[in-house]
């Protein structure tokens, strides 16, 4: 590592193991610095420094994939691994579909993912962050006590690609965060509430007085909660919530669980599967998009793929493998770190901006209930059965009232999607995986 | 990790993955290159082993400490760690893929008070390890030099003999192992439309040298094989889920019989599918036995461990004595339960792998703990810091967690409940421990109606309060059963393996999440 530069490394790995017999080699090595600080009651307690680098190899032999990874790159072990990754793929299945992406993308248009102000943070900086932060929810109320703890991260990632076809071909990205847990106190008891930003560019994260006074509030509206007795409601899913049911859904658009039979939606292509007002994209060219890079884990140039096009089915993701499986192309959405396969999953993945407001959509609910947190894993992608601890506002007479916990929602997935009546205005980009707020026409809800 | 992960704050017990994909992709093994006997393999291992003490041998390592110290700190570590994995995907009848993965480095951390500093290195080489440990050691301002105790070796008790680990086994016994859960699995109903099966398997090395003059050398081995069937009639899917494994033998895959496992897990597929709602809201609830334990784990466990406690962020600090459950409870953490995907004969920091009672009587016992959060508590560590890799640094963790067998025949808890529910086997599961509300799911559940297991219902969660829920056991069976072949623990970003466990145990009230009110 010290001599040969990343691309000297993978060319080498990848012309030996194309001599040694594997028709297609890809190498994928990723360099990455980061470095995150916590403080907990204005005291640095954690400074955790990282310092990664990685190669995958991924090889096909008569349409057999073996694949290795290490993060050892001295020659000789670099040399074992290419005999061993050959030697590896004659255990596996031959597949037709199995082959490496030959298309070379074109040049990407200015993605900013990188950020110089975010390579150049100090420990100084990110403590001066954090302390910032939770400074910012200690002021709002005399109930916030004390934290879980403040977080500032930087990273800095760089990822190096080549494969037989593609030639050499890399990016950088940067990331930032910030992260407060709050706990307020009643007296008797402790609730606690956090509220976490990331971006590509330092410029665009929140800002501490924001994320400081929201983790506070978060925590304060939970003191006093209590379970409502059992019902059928509307239920609104504020941005947060949605967010989180979004993440959790992710694995019914999955084009591999769809060819194993493993997604309630298998088979919809094409159908109304949710309501008109319901548009979902992954957008992997989204402008300083946390998903965002030129191309996906396999090489393949990203693109913004219309997933469900208002409430019509459009598009499931895929992989080079598995697109070509279901007859389609690769949607570039294959997700991995060099330690891993390349796998499908979200790129900037949300439901596109509605027209209504939070306040508006609460207004219009005689009797029903605000969810502002989702817990556990309660969504099963391939039943389509929905059943969650969830935690929030009452709302009576179209005004929030008491706060409640201790409760469950129970749903159809299918018949959820369906039976969504008002999607919010209120998007924000702080995950990669993002929804404005969603209101429910009627869920089960488990209570006292 | 390149992947933009959300920063969670939650703590979680997942069951249905052996492995979390991004993080334990896969497992490679020398054995492959040095030939199949497991003698040959084992040595091939241990030389490699012996590179890692050539590198950090004593002296080495001393001076290491010396330089993390010399800013000050109350003690420093290293820890270094290499793993081979293997990892097979079976799926659709073929053989997906095969993962051989080698990841290895080393890391310094610095401790003083509540204050940790951590730094490390992907390269095992002595340079790179005094610049980790002059950035570990930035956390402490400029306080005088402290002298690390010269460590020497210290010899370690095995919490159990493994003679033949399962991941020596030769790879074709793992293909076949694979190929035969598949066509049993499929042969068990026409309905089963497609079978996923995940083996994993690692052999961890890990050396740590102490500023308190510890050199310990460990090898930890863990293999898992998880079958997921899918069944589909009419618009209904379903999955199941069984798992085989654990730190075990060679012989453990001749005496569980694999096959029965895949056929449980179609059977559980195929039970659920035409199965109605589940009911809503609060009612006598019967956990069945095994991974059952999920509750303890996500209920009592996560609240129990030291750095929320020292904190004061947890709903227990401050509980010690007090009772948290019914007056009949026992609850155990067993770092050596044999054969325990959490046990150990060290943990990550160096100190023994041991049980430790955490509720007796009803009233809570102990703390789990790590060095650092016992020391700021007056308290020992209880050999419970644990850290996902050599790229972080310990928390206190569970090992295998559960609550202790009772008196009962199983069979006699329905007695007397006139509506309840079953949950025969779990999902995984959640906790907010500053609240101590937690939720676990339910892959396969019944009604209970007039003391009677009757139809099965749709999947569904079980909500409670770590501080009300275990107060409401009103019968413990005398079935008690420790998961060894699935569970990895979330927290802080950092997973790891554990196993849980609990008799059929019945509750006068656990609110369900269901759609039927």
């Amino acid at each position: 590592m010290a001599t040969l530069t990343p691309q000297e490394i993978m060319d080498r790995v990848r012309t030996q193991a194309e001599r040694s017999g594997a028709a297609e080699a890809e190498t994928y090595l990723e360099i990455v610095r980061s470095r995150e600080v916590r403080v907990r009651q204005r005291e640095v307690e954690l400074i955790h420094q990282s310092a990664i680098q990685g190669l995958g190899l991924r090889v096909y032999r008569d349409h057999r994939m073996g694949f290795m990874y290490t993060t050892d790159l001295r020659a000789p072990v670099l040399d074992e691994i290419v005999n061993r990754t050959i030697a590896l793929a004659g255990a596996a299945t031959p597949r037709d579909e199995n082959k490496l992406p030959d298309e070379i993308p074109p040049q990407t248009q200015e993605l900013e993912i990188y950020d110089d102000a975010v390579a150049a943070m100090q420990p100084a900086d990110q403590i001066a962050l954090a302390r910032a932060a939770e400074e910012n929810a200690f002021a709002r109320d005399k109930r916030i006590q004390t934290t879980q703890d403040a977080r500032c991260g930087m990273r800095v990632s760089e990822v190096h690609f080549t494969n037989t076809f593609l030639g050499y071909q890399t990016y950088r990205t940067t990331a930032c965060w910030l992260a407060v847990g709050a706990i307020a106190t009643d007296g008797a008891k402790k609730r606690e509430g956090s509220f976490s930003d990331q971006k590509r560019i330092l410029l665009d994260l929140e800002t501490s007085e924001r994320l400081g006074r929201k983790a506070a509030d978060r925590a304060l509206a939970k003191l006093g909660a209590a379970p409502v007795p059992s019902s059928r409601a509307p239920v609104i899913f504020d941005s947060e919530a949605a967010g989180q049911f979004l993440n959790a859904i992710f694995g019914a658009f999955n084009g591999q669980n769809v060819l194993e039979q493993r997604s309630f939606l298998a088979g919809s292509l094409g159908k109304a599967v949710a309501s008109p007002l319901l548009t979902i994209s992954d957008e992997g060219l989204m402008r300083r998009g946390l998903g965002t890079r030129p191309f996906d884990g396999e090489g393949v140039q990203s693109r913004n793929t219309l997933v469900l096009d208002r409430g019509v089915l459009n598009a499931f993701l895929t992989t080079s493998v598995s697109g070509r499986r279901m007859g389609r192309g690769s949607t570039g959405n294959a997700i991995r770190s060099y330690d891993s396969l390349p796998a499908i999953g979200p790129t900037n993945f949300h439901v596109e901006r509605g027209s209504t407001r939070l306040d508006k959509m609460i207004s219009e609910v005689p009797k029903g209930l605000l969810v502002t947190g989702l817990a556990g894993a309660g969504v099963d992608v391939v039943s389509g059965e929905f059943s969650q601890q969830v935690e929030g506002r009452w709302i009576e007479g179209g005004k929030l009232a008491q706060p409640v916990e201790g409760i469950t929602l129970g749903g159809r997935l299918s018949e959820m999607l369906l039976g969504i009546d008002a999607v919010g205005n209120d998007l924000e980009y702080r995950s990669n995986v993002t929804s404005p707020s969603l209101r429910f026409k009627e869920l089960t809800i488990g209570g006292t | 990790m390149a992947t933009d992960r959300p920063i969670s704050r939650r703590l979680f017990l997942r069951g249905g993955a052996l492995v979390s994909s991004a993080i334990l992709a896969g497992i490679p093994r020398v054995p492959w290159l040095h030939g199949d006997a497991s003698g040959d393999a084992e040595a091939a291992l241990m030389g490699i082993g012996q590179e890692l003490r050539d590198v950090l041998n004593e002296e080495t390592v001393n001076r290491i400490l010396v330089e993390a110290l010399r800013r000050g700190g109350d003690f420093a570590d290293l820890f270094a760690e290499q793993r081979f994995r293997t990892n097979i995907v079976l799926a659709e009848g073929r053989i997906e893929s095969v993962t051989y993965g080698y990841p290895r480095g080393a890391g310094v951390r610095v401790s003083r008070r509540n204050q940790t500093g951590y730094a490390f290195s992907d390269e095992i080489v002595y340079n790179s390890l005094l610049d980790a440990a002059r950035v570990a050691s930035a956390v402490v301002e400029n306080q005088s030099p402290v002298t690390p105790i010269d460590v020497t070796k210290r010899n370690l008790v095995a919490p159990f003999p493994l003679t033949l680990p399962a991941p020596l086994m030769d790879e074709t016994r793992k293909f076949e192992l694979l190929r035969r859960m598949d066509a049993a699995a499929r042969a068990f109903d026409p309905r089963i439309v497609s079978v996923r099966l995940e083996y994993a398997d690692e052999v961890r090395d890990v050396l740590i040298g102490t500023s308190d003059g510890g050199y310990l050398v460990d090898r930890q081995y863990l293999v898992g094989i998880s079958c997921t069937p899918t069944a589909v009639s009419g618009g209904d899917r379903r999955s199941g889920l069984s798992t085989v494994g654990g730190r075990v033998d060679e012989t453990y895959f001749t005496a569980v019989d694999p096959e029965r496992a895949a056929r449980e897990a179609a059977r559980q597929a195929i039970t659920l599918l035409g199965a109605g709602p589940a009911p809503a809201g609060p009612m006598p609830v019967i956990i069945g036995p095994g991974w059952g334990g999920v509750l303890v784990h996500e209920s009592l466990g996560h609240a129990s461990e030291g750095d929320r406690i020292r904190r004061g962020t947890s709903i227990l600090a401050g509980q010690l004595g007090a009772r948290v459950a019914a007056p009949s409870v026992r609850i155990v953490d067993d770092g050596r339960w044999p054969h325990g995907r959490g046990s150990y004969a060290m943990d990550d920091e160096g100190a023994p792998g041991q049980r430790t009672v955490l509720v007796e009587n009803g009233v809570l016992a102990s703390y789990l703990l790590d060095k650092q959060n016992a020391g700021l508590l007056g308290l020992r560590s209880t050999g419970n810091g644990r850290r996902e890799s050599y790229r972080k640094w310990p928390i206190p963790r569970m090992t295998n967690t559960y609550i202790d067998r009772g008196g009962s025949d199983p069979l006699s808890l329905l007695t007397g409940i006139k509506k309840g529910f079953f949950a025969a086997q779990m999902g995984g599961g959640s906790v907010d421990s500053t609240s101590g509300n937690f939720n676990f799911a339910v892959r396969e559940g019944y009604w209970i109606e007039d003391g009677r297991i009757t139809k099965p219902v749709r999947s569904a969660v079980l909500i409670g309060n770590s501080l009300e829920t275990l107060k409401r056991i009103e019968g413990i069976g005398n079935d008690l059963s420790v998961e060894h072949s699935r569970g990895t623990c979330g927290k802080d970003g950092q997973w790891v393996p554990v196993g849980v466990g609990q008799p059929t145990i019945r509750f006068s009230q656990i609110t369900v999440g269901g759609t039927s009110i």
